[in-house]
C-alpha cells in the first residue's frame, strides 16, 4: 500500500468519525436521566458508542476508498490482483473486535451489578400489572393507578402481574422488567430528579396494550413521608373512582368523569343507561354482570375482548363501590 | 450414470384417468375428502368419548388445518411416488416424468427439477414479500398520526404479527432456500438435489403455509393478533386465527427442515470428482452450515407452537401459571429457535454476498478458508445467545451475563466476515452492476445493524431499548439492509442463469438507489424515537412523536413503491430482455460454465474439479475442466493456489 492512499483512508475515516460524532451528539438520542440508574445506562450507552463510531468510520473509510478508487475503467476485462489472505493481518481484526467486544462487556457488567442494588434501606413498591392498568402499592397497603417516589432514595419495584405478560418502563428512568404472571420480578430505582414522567408498558398484552399507560411522579424525600400519610389524590374523589383507577378502566373505557379515562377499546361507560336498556336489565345489575361476566352480553360494534376475571381479582366490596360509581356517573 | 438421460414421458392422460392422476382436478376431489376426515375424526371421537359438545369447531378447525393440506398434496401428487413404491406398485427409481419444464403448466405441478423449484420458490415466495410489504404500509398509514384512524387495535395487531410472519416465513427463509435449490447442485457439479421428490414436496407445503398465515388474518372472530413471537400466555387467549398461525408456521417449518436436510445430503455426497470441502464455493458453504442451523434448531418452534395450541384446544397448563405451567418456558423454546432462526436468514446471504464481490471486483475472496471457518463458529456461537431476547424477561438473573458475553463474541466471526469483503474488494476491479450495488449496500447497512446488535447485546443498554422502535430498527437493519438486499443481490445475480435473459441494468440500478434511500429514510429515525420512549407494537403512541411517525410513513410508502421498479423489471427482462450467454460475469464457480438456462440435467458431462472457485487474476487457474481425457487425481492444485 501506498503512502499516498494510507493518508487518503485516514482523511476519509477522520471526515466519517466527525460526521457520526456529530450526529452522535447534536442529536438528543437519550431521554435526560431522571434515575441514578439510568445515568449508569447511559454512561455505557456513550462508552459503546465512542467505540462504534471508531469501527464504522473504519468500516466506512476503506469502503468509500475501494468504490472511489478501484471502479473498473469500461472495457477493462482484467482481473484484480490474486490475493488470497494474509495472515497477520486477519490475526488483527479477529483480535482487535475480541478486545473491544470484551471491555464492552465488562463495563457492562459492572454496571448491571449496581443497577441491581437495593441499598441497605429501600422502599419496596408492589407492581401489578393487569389489562390494561397499573397498579402499585405502598408498604402502609393503599394502592394507586400511578405511581409517587422520593427523589434519592432505592426504591425496589416488586413486579408481577395477573393475566398475561406486561412490560414496566419509564424512558427516564431507563429501568425494564417484564412482569410476568405466576412470578415476581424486581427492579430498583433511585430517582434522582424530580418531575413526572411516563409510564408505559413495553410488551404486547392484547387489545388495549398502547393505552397501558401510567405515570410516575418524583418528590422530595421529605413531601413523600408526608404523601404516604394523606394517600395522594385517590382519597379525595369517591371510593368507587379509586376502584376504578386501580384496575385500569380508563384504559379501554372512556368515562368523562374519571380523569383520563378516554379508552375506545372497549364502550363508552357514559353510555351505561341505553346500553343497559339494549341488554334488557336493570342499571346496577347490568353493570355488575358486565364486569364479572364481560361475555354476557357484548354491546353492539365490539369484541369480547374483557379479561373475564375482574370477578375474582376485586374484592366485593369494592366490586360494590366501582357499580355504585358507575351507575352514579351514567347519564 | 447413463440411463439418468432416459427420459419416462408421461403419455398424455384421456378420460378418468385425468382424475385419477396427480394433478389440479384431482386435488377438487381429493381435498374435500380429507377435509370429511377432518371433520368426521374429532366427532366420531367426542361421540365415543360422550365429550360435550360433540361438535366443537375450534377443534375440528385444529384437524382440518393438519388434513386439508395433506388432501391437497395428496391430490397433486406429492406422495405418489412413495405411495406406489410402498404398496407395491409398478415404479421406475429413474422415473424423471415430473421433471423439468417445458411450459409454465410444469412450475404448477409437483416437479422433480431443482431448477424448477428453485424458480418456484423464488416467485413463491415474492408474492409473499408483496404481501408482507402492503400489511406494513397498511399499518404505517394508522402510524402516521397519533390516536386510532383506520384500524381498531386488533385489526393492527394482526397486520403487525402477520408482516412479520409472512415475511420471515414465506419470504426471507424460503426464498434463501430457493436460491439455494436453483444454484447448490449446479455449483457442486451435480444432476440435481440428493432427494428430488423430497425436494418437490418441500416446495408444495409452501403456498400451504402462505395461505394459512394470510387465511388466519381474516378467519371469524379476528385473526391472530399476539405478535410474531406469540408470547404465552396471551397467545392462548387470542381469537380462532391464532391457530391458523400455530399451523402455518409448522408447516414452513416442516419445509424448511425437509429442505435443509436435502442441502445437507446433496453437499455432503453429490460433489464432483475434485470438489473437496475447501473447494467448494463459499455460498455452498453457508448453506450447509444454515441447514446445520434448520435441522438442529427448526424443531424448536415446531414445540412451542404446538405446546401454545394444545393450551388453547387441549386445556393444557404448559405455559399456563394458573395451572402450573411456566410461562416464560415458551420464550426458552421460542427463541431457541428464533435466534438460530436471524442466523438462517442471514448466513445464506453472506454466501451470496461472498460470490457477487468476489465476481464483481474480479479477486479471489479474500482470507477463504477463515470465511468458512466463521461461518461455523457462528453456527456454533448462534445457539448460545438466545437469551439476549429475554434480559427483560424475568430469567434466571445469573444467566444474563454468559448470554450477553457470548452475544459479543458472535460479534468477532461477523467482524471477519466484513473486513475480509472489504479486502476482498481493496485494489480489484470493481463491476458496478446491480448485484454488486446490491452487495455493497449489504455490506454498509449491516454494519449498522451489526453495531446496533453490539448495544443490544449490552445488556443494561438493552433494559432500556428493549421492546422499543429502538429494537424495530435493529431488525430491519439486520434483516432488511441485510437479508433483504443479499436476496435481491442473488436475485439479479443468478437472474441471467435462472430465465436465459438478461435483467435490465439501469433499472436495477434504480430499484436499487430507491431502495437504499428510502430504508434509510424510514428505518434510521426508529432508532431515536425507540431510545426516547415509543414502544413497538402500539397502534397509538405519544403525541410528541407525531411529526417523525409521519414522516416515516411517508418515507415507508416511498420503500414499498421501488418494489414496483423490481417487479417491473423482472417480468419486462424474463419475457423480453436480451438473451443471456452462459457466463455474463465471466465466474468461475460451476454454474456459470453451462448454458443460460442449463441442461435439463446440468451437465452433459461431469466436471472434473481442479482449484479453487475464485482464482480471479491467476494466470491459467481452472475451476473445473469438462471432458478431460482421463480425471485428474481430487488433490490436483491449480497454479498459483495458496
Amino acid at each position: 500500500m501506498r503512502r499516498g492512499s494510507i493518508f487518503q483512508l485516514l482523511g476519509i475515516a477522520a471526515i466519517a468519525a466527525v460526521i457520526t460524532s456529530l450526529v452522535a451528539v447534536l442529536v438528543p438520542w437519550l431521554p435526560v436521566p431522571a434515575s441514578r440508574e439510568a445515568g449508569r445506562i447511559h454512561f455505557v450507552y456513550w462508552f459503546t458508542t465512542i467505540i462504534c463510531i471508531a469501527v464504522f468510520a473504519v468500516v466506512a473509510a476503506v469502503m468509500t476508498y475501494s468504490v472511489l478508487k478501484f471502479r473498473v475503467r469500461p472495457d477493462d476485462d482484467s482481473d484484480g490482483p490474486p490475493i488470497h489472505g494474509h495472515t497477520k493481518l486477519e490475526i488483527v481484526w479477529t483480535a482487535i473486535p475480541a478486545v473491544l467486544v470484551t471491555a464492552i462487556s465488562i463495563v457492562s457488567a459492572i454496571v448491571l451489578a449496581q443497577n441491581s442494588r437495593t441499598g441497605s434501606n429501600p422502599l419496596v413498591v408492589k407492581v401489578n400489572a393487569v389489562q390494561f392498568a397499573w397498579k402499585f402499592t405502598y408498604p402502609n397497603g393503599k394502592s394507586y393507578g400511578y405511581m409517587t417516589l422520593p427523589k434519592g432514595r432505592h426504591v425496589k419495584l416488586d413486579i408481577t402481574a395477573n393475566d398475561v405478560i406486561h412490560s414496566f418502563w419509564s424512558p427516564e428512568l431507563s429501568q425494564k422488567q417484564d412482569a410476568v404472571p405466576g412470578q415476581h420480578t424486581y427492579l430498583v430505582i433511585t430517582p434522582t430528579r424530580t418531575g413526572t414522567f411516563p409510564v408505559i408498558c413495553t410488551e404486547l398484552c392484547g387489545l388495549g396494550h398502547a393505552l397501558m399507560r401510567s405515570h410516575v411522579t418524583i418528590i422530595p424525600a421529605a413531601k413523600f413521608d408526608a404523601w404516604l400519610k394523606t394517600g395522594g389524590q385517590a382519597a379525595s374523589g369517591p371510593p368507587g373512582l379509586a376502584v376504578f383507577q386501580e384496575n385500569g378502566c380508563g384504559g379501554c373505557h372512556t368515562l368523562q368523569a374519571a380523569p383520563g379515562a378516554n379508552g375506545k377499546v372497549g364502550p363508552d361507560l357514559d353510555n351505561l343507561k341505553q346500553e343497559a336498556a339494549g341488554a334488557k336489565q336493570p342499571l346496577a345489575a347490568f353493570i355488575k354482570e358486565s364486569i364479572v361476566k364481560p361475555d354476557a352480553y357484548i354491546a353492539p360494534g365490539f369484541s369480547n375482548a374483557m379479561p373475564p376475571n375482574f370477578g375474582t381479582t376485586i374484592p366485593p366490596d369494592k366490586l360494590n363501590q366501582l357499580v355504585q360509581y358507575l351507575e352514579q356517573s351514567a347519564k | 450414470m447413463t440411463d439418468l438421460h432416459d427420459h419416462h414421458t408421461a403419455p398424455a392422460r384421456t378420460g378418468i384417468k385425468r382424475l385419477t392422476g396427480a394433478g389440479w382436478l384431482r386435488v377438487l376431489w381429493v381435498t374435500p375428502i380429507f377435509f370429511g376426515i377432518g371433520v368426521g375424526l374429532p366427532v366420531l371421537i367426542r361421540w365415543l368419548a360422550h365429550w360435550d359438545p360433540i361438535w366443537k369447531g375450534s377443534v375440528i378447525l385444529t384437524v382440518e388445518l393438519v388434513t386439508v393440506p395433506l388432501g391437497f398434496l395428496v391430490g397433486l401428487g406429492g406422495f405418489d411416488y412413495w405411495a406406489y413404491y410402498a404398496s407395491g406398485r409398478p415404479s421406475v427409481v429413474d422415473d424423471h416424468a415430473s421433471h423439468g419444464a417445458k411450459s409454465w403448466r410444469d412450475y404448477f405441478r409437483v416437479n422433480t427439477d431443482h431448477k424448477v423449484i428453485g424458480i418456484q420458490y423464488v416467485v413463491t415466495t415474492i408474492i409473499f414479500f408483496c404481501i408482507g410489504g402492503l400489511l406494513a404500509m397498511l399499518f404505517r398509514a394508522e402510524l402516521a398520526q397519533p390516536g386510532d384512524q383506520y384500524f381498531n387495535p386488533q385489526t393492527f395487531n394482526v397486520l403487525v404479527s402477520n408482516h412479520a410472519a409472512l415475511m420471515i416465513f414465506l419470504f426471507v427463509i424460503p426464498a434463501f432456500a430457493g436460491l439455494g435449490n436453483y444454484v447448490i447442485p449446479l455449483m457442486l457439479g451435480a444432476a440435481d438435489m440428493a432427494f428430488p421428490r423430497l425436494n418437490a414436496l418441500s416446495f408444495w407445503l409452501l403456498p400451504i403455509a402462505g395461505a394459512m398465515l394470510v387465511a388466519g388474518m381474516v378467519t371469524p372472530g379476528g385473526g391472530p393478533s399476539a405478535g410474531w413471537t406469540c408470547y404465552a400466555p396471551l397467545c392462548s387467549h387470542q381469537p380462532l386465527g391464532q391457530v391458523f398461525f400455530n399451523m402455518g408456521v409448522q408447516w414452513a417449518g416442516a419445509s424448511s427442515i425437509m429442505t435443509a436436510l436435502n442441502f445437507l445430503v446433496t453437499i455432503i455426497t453429490m460433489r464432483a470428482p475434485g470438489m473437496t470441502f475447501w473447494r467448494m464455493p463459499l455460498l455452498v458453504w453457508a448453506n450447509f452450515t444454515t441447514s446445520l442451523l434448520v435441522v438442529i434448531a427448526t424443531p424448536f418452534i415446531a414445540g412451542s407452537q404446538f405446546f401454545v395450541m394444545f393450551d388453547r384446544v387441549l386445556h393444557t397448563h404448559f405455559f399456563e401459571p394458573g395451572g402450573g405451567g411456566y410461562v416464560l418456558g415458551y420464550q426458552h423454546i421460542f427463541w431457541f429457535y428464533s435466534h438460530p432462526a436471524v442466523y438462517i436468514m442471514m448466513l445464506p446471504g453472506f454466501g451470496i454476498i461472498s460470490e457477487v464481490i468476489a465476481v464483481m471486483s474480479r479477486k479471489p475472496v479474500f482470507g477463504y478458508r477463515l470465511m468458512a471457518l466463521s461461518l461455523m463458529a457462528i453456527l456454533v456461537l448462534g445457539f448460545s445467545v438466545w437469551a439476549h431476547h429475554m434480559f427483560v424477561a424475568g430469567m434466571a438473573g445469573w444467566l444474563r451475563v454468559p448470554m450477553m458475553v457470548t452475544s459479543m463474541v458472535i460479534a468477532v466471526p461477523t467482524g471477519i466476515k466484513i473486513f475480509s469483503w472489504l479486502a476482498t474488494m481493496w485494489e480489484g476491479k470493481i463491476h458496478f452492476t446491480t448485484p454488486m450495488l446490491f452487495a455493497l449496500g449489504f455490506l454498509s447497512m449491516f454494519v449498522i445493524g451489526g453495531l446496533s446488535g453490539i448495544y443490544l447485546a449490552s445488556v443494561p443498554i438493552d433494559i432500556h431499548a428493549s421492546d422499543t422502535y429502538f429494537i424495530v430498527a435493529h431488525i430491519h437493519y439486520v434483516l432488511f439492509g441485510g437479508s433483504v438486499f443479499t436476496i435481491f443481490a442473488g436475485i439479479y445475480y443468478w437472474f441471467p442463469k435462472m430465465t436465459g435473459r438478461m435483467y435490465d441494468e439501469r433499472l436495477g440500478k434504480l430499484h436499487f438507489w430507491l431502495t437504499f434511500i428510502g430504508f434509510n429514510l424510514t428505518f434510521f429515525p426508529m432508532h431515536y424515537i425507540g431510545l426516547q420512549g415509543m414502544p413497538r407494537r402500539v397502534a397509538d403512541y405519544a403525541g410528541r412523536f407525531g411529526d417523525i411517525n409521519l414522516f416515516i410513513s411517508i418515507a415507508s410508502f416511498g420503500l414499498g413503491a421501488s418494489t414496483l421498479v423490481f417487479l417491473y423489471n423482472m417480468v419486462k427482462s424474463w419475457s423480453h430482455g436480451e438473451p443471456a450467454p452462459g457466463n455474463p460475469w465471466r465466474a468461475l464457480t460451476l454454474e456459470w460454465q453451462v448454458s443460460s438456462p442449463p441442461p435439463i440435467f446440468n451437465f452433459d458431462e461431469i466436471p472434473q474439479v481442479v482449484g479453487h472457485p475464485y482464482e480471479y487474476g491467476v494466470p491459467g487457474a481452472r475451476h473445473a475442466i469438462f471432458g478431460a481425457p482421463k480425471p485428474l487425481p481430487a488433490d490436483t492444485e491449480p497454479i498459483g493456489t495458496d
